[in-house]
């Protein structure tokens, strides 16, 4: 719920709706999750298209600088990346649907991004802009609350289930070595593999 | 099926308000002993084949959990703060809002209570500015029950592995499940270090069992329901066989938001929203609340009458103080092999070498360890503290680290301070118009300490056990939690708790609370074993109350 402490933007001090560190610092509960997807609605389950081409809450200026943004946070390369996996169709239609809540922060915070961008770089756009120069302005912009959002949103697109219009045709999956499957057997990995079994302890009760 | 179907204001021996760890019970014990039952659940009634393995709607979109949007809750730290609103994510009262409760998404590690629990301020001595106390009845008198669980309920594991473990009178029922990496590197690196990890107790089937089959493995416990049956809940355990008795109905989508009493002060049944939000009434002989640590409090407190003008069963002042979350902290290291630590149930291997107290390190507090991954890409991707990376090429390379990671987590002691409470929020209302819950929660310094001491345990265990590379973050302060304990707690005495020690309330003859409200303190972060075991002995009593005419 608190807004970045690492202001570069000034758009971090607006009341953004996701936090930007200590996301889900380690693995134990859900009650660490801090605030996300604030009022969302229902997911409505629209198929997913093949192609997810159609634009539903960006402009194609938007959708272009945000594509670029999700491509430096997860590249492209000889493994697929953000583009790949549709991510910014993704955002798109979460924004229009089930996280509408937070779109006009997100479409506030896209506007003051593109300003410093085009500030600090007079004549591109920063989907237009070469992938160094893009890098080069992140490392000034990087704790935003709109890139968090941004980040967050990414790895949603590329890891939440196909049928959200991102992780296109299982790109995203693919990458982190996730395979969605409803049985596994063991072993389940190397170590397992190599277990040799429990080794009871010693009756009495350690010191 | 013979399943009851009670009549309009057709009056029963028992309303049991929520269907989840405890009301699931109380409604088997009490269907199975002779009596009516009602059992009211405010959440829809699923079954395995809604469920789903979608990330996206169970974390991010409240697949199953309460919703703020409908729902609203409020926090602040300090009593003195002005609470607000919770917009997004995790409510700071996170329960699973559906037939089974929270049963049917919790993880499944179902540790006992060690014996320590039920008598630590004796053992160590009052801890000021807290309302550190004994519970009203000890570990020996709730062994039975605990069996009970593993029994009745289903719970794998094995029986005298650790060192640390409390007596039991019986072994588990079924075998530990297969260990997973994790647990294996967990076992080796603890070993290495003199520590004693062991199979971890899981209320999840590792083999068939009461015609549910076993674990198939997918991966999908913890925030899921489960698709195979395999894992314990209420819903697939305790809920059917209540109805087999041919007295319990469960009535879903039906919201409870009062509890009546007349002039004798005595409760007469409670009122709810059916899912056209049109209000009915349901006379009952007793009335049963185990709508968990937070729901229980707020009916207790939104149900104020002349005859109980600061709430039902609130004599004492104390129902929802004393709120306790537990505390978890964590390191995770990256490994050589592949784990892929989403395959199969969370958690395979534990250990409580540090269970106990000590005062040796200078601080109160007490929990365990376990070997575990949040199995889902998602949640795993947006981890974001210490010098993890969050862009660019080395975080892909981190994504691509997936099948090789591991996480080791701390669960541990919250204590129970009277600031830290369930209220009601006064201005904020729900849907449905009825004042919603403000949780006032900070964690005792002690709490914190003792998650960090636990976190370099982890640290070590990662280390011992060959992690190429380890993380860990920051100990962050509650500001949520799904562990929903102490805000009705139990003891002798009427002035300092609100039920006796067999969950009646001090103040009403025939009104029960048992859920995760009855604690005296938190247990060591794993309380839903803790909360079935009342639930088995609090029935027991009800039910020789109810035959004697006592309620």
């Amino acid at each position: 719920m608190n807004s970045s402490d690492d202001d570069h933007d000034t758009s971090s001090r607006r009341s953004f709706l996701l936090s930007s560190g200590g996301w889900l610092s380690g693995a134990w509960i859900a009650a660490h999750l801090p605030g996300i997807a604030a009022a969302a609605h229902h997911a409505e389950q629209m198929p997913a298209e093949a192609s997810g081409a159609r634009l539903q809450f960006f402009s194609a200026e938007e959708a272009a600088d945000v594509e670029a943004l999700c491509s430096q946070i997860v590249p492209s390369g000889a493994t697929p990346g953000a583009r790949e996996a549709h991510a910014v169709y993704f955002i798109d239609r979460s924004l229009a649907t089930y996280f509408a809540a937070m779109a006009p922060d997100y479409r506030g915070g896209l506007g003051e991004f593109q300003s410093h961008f085009l500030a600090a770089n007079p004549g591109h756009a920063f989907g237009a802009a070469s992938p160094q120069i893009q890098m080069a302005f992140l490392k000034t912009a990087d704790r935003t609350p709109f890139f968090e959002t941004t980040r967050m949103l990414t790895v949603l697109g590329m890891f939440s289930s196909p049928k959200y219009g991102g992780n296109f045709q299982g790109s995203g999956w693919k990458l982190m070595g996730f395979v969605d499957q409803h049985a596994f057997a063991p072993p389940f990995g190397y170590y397992d593999a190599q277990y040799q079994g429990f080794v009871p302890y010693a009756a009495e009760k350690p010191a | 099926m013979k399943e009851r179907k009670f009549k309009a204001n057709e009056a029963v021996d028992f309303v049991v308000v929520g269907s989840g760890a405890a009301g699931g019970v109380v409604a088997r014990e009490l269907s199975q002993a002779g009596f009516t039952v009602l059992v009211f659940e405010q959440g829809p009634r699923l079954e395995a084949a809604d469920f789903e393995h979608d990330e996206l709607k169970y974390f991010f979109l409240h697949g199953i959990t309460n919703d703020g949007k409908h729902s609203p809750q409020s926090f602040r730290k300090r009593p003195g703060d002005t609470a607000q609103r919770v917009m997004g994510g995790f409510l700071p009262a996170t329960y699973a809002r559906l037939v089974g409760g929270s049963s049917t998404h919790y993880t499944a590690n179902f540790w006992r209570c060690h014996a320590i629990d039920f008598n630590e301020r004796s053992v160590l001595g009052a801890i000021p500015g807290t309302g550190f106390a004994d519970w009203p009845i000890s570990y020996q008198e709730l062994e039975p029950y605990y069996t009970k669980v593993e029994w009745e309920v289903g719970v794998s594991g094995l029986a005298y592995a650790s060192p640390f473990d409390p007596p039991r009178s019986k072994p588990y029922p079924m075998a530990p499940l297969p260990v997973k990496s994790s647990g294996v590197l967990l076992e080796q690196g603890a070993r290495k270090l003199g520590l004693h990890p062991f199979p971890a107790p899981m209320a999840i089937a590792s083999q068939s069992y009461r015609g549910r089959g076993p674990c198939v493995h997918c991966g999908f416990c913890m925030g899921f329901g489960c698709e195979a049956r395999a894992k314990s809940s209420t819903l697939y355990t305790m809920i059917p066989e209540a109805e087999a008795t041919g007295l319990c109905e469960i009535r879903s989508g039906s919201y409870v938001f009062h509890v009546d009493t007349n002039a004798q002060g005595r409760a007469t049944g409670v009122h709810y929203f059916d899912l056209d939000k049109k209000q009915h009434f349901q006379p009952a002989r007793a009335v049963v609340l185990s709508a968990n640590g937070a729901e229980t409090a707020r009916l207790l407190l939104n149900s104020t009458s002349n005859r109980f003008p600061q709430g039902l069963a609130n004599s004492s002042g104390l129902v929802g103080k004393y709120l306790m979350f537990n505390q978890g902290s964590g390191a995770q290291g990256i490994f050589e092999h592949e784990l892929n630590e989403y395959k199969s149930v969370q958690v395979t291997r534990i250990l409580h070498d540090f269970y106990d107290s000590d005062p040796k390190r200078g601080f109160y507090g007490g929990g365990g360890i376990d070997a575990r991954i949040n199995p889902q890409p998602a949640i795993w991707a947006m981890a974001s503290g210490g010098d993890l990376p969050r862009w660019g090429a080395d975080f892909k390379a981190r994504l691509e680290a997936f099948p090789r990671a591991m996480a080791s987590t701390g669960h541990s002691t919250s204590l129970p301070q009277e600031a830290n409470s369930v209220s009601i929020d006064p201005v904020l209302k729900d849907a449905w118009g009825i004042p919603s819950i403000r949780v006032t929660y900070q964690d005792h310094p002690d709490d914190l300490a003792m998650a960090k001491f636990l976190q370099d345990r982890s640290y070590e265990i990662l280390e011992a056990a060959g992690a190429q590379k380890i993380w860990r973050d920051a100990i962050e302060e509650n500001t949520a939690g799904v562990h929903l304990l102490g805000t009705a707690r139990m003891g002798n005495d009427a002035a300092t708790s609100v039920v006796d020690k067999f969950h009646r309330t001090h103040d009403v003859r025939n009104l029960f609370l048992c859920d995760g409200s009855s604690f005296v303190t938190s247990g060591r972060g794993q309380p839903t074993m803790t909360i079935q075991a009342l639930a088995f002995r609090a029935a027991d009593h009800m039910a020789r109350f109810a035959k004697r005419n006592e309620v």
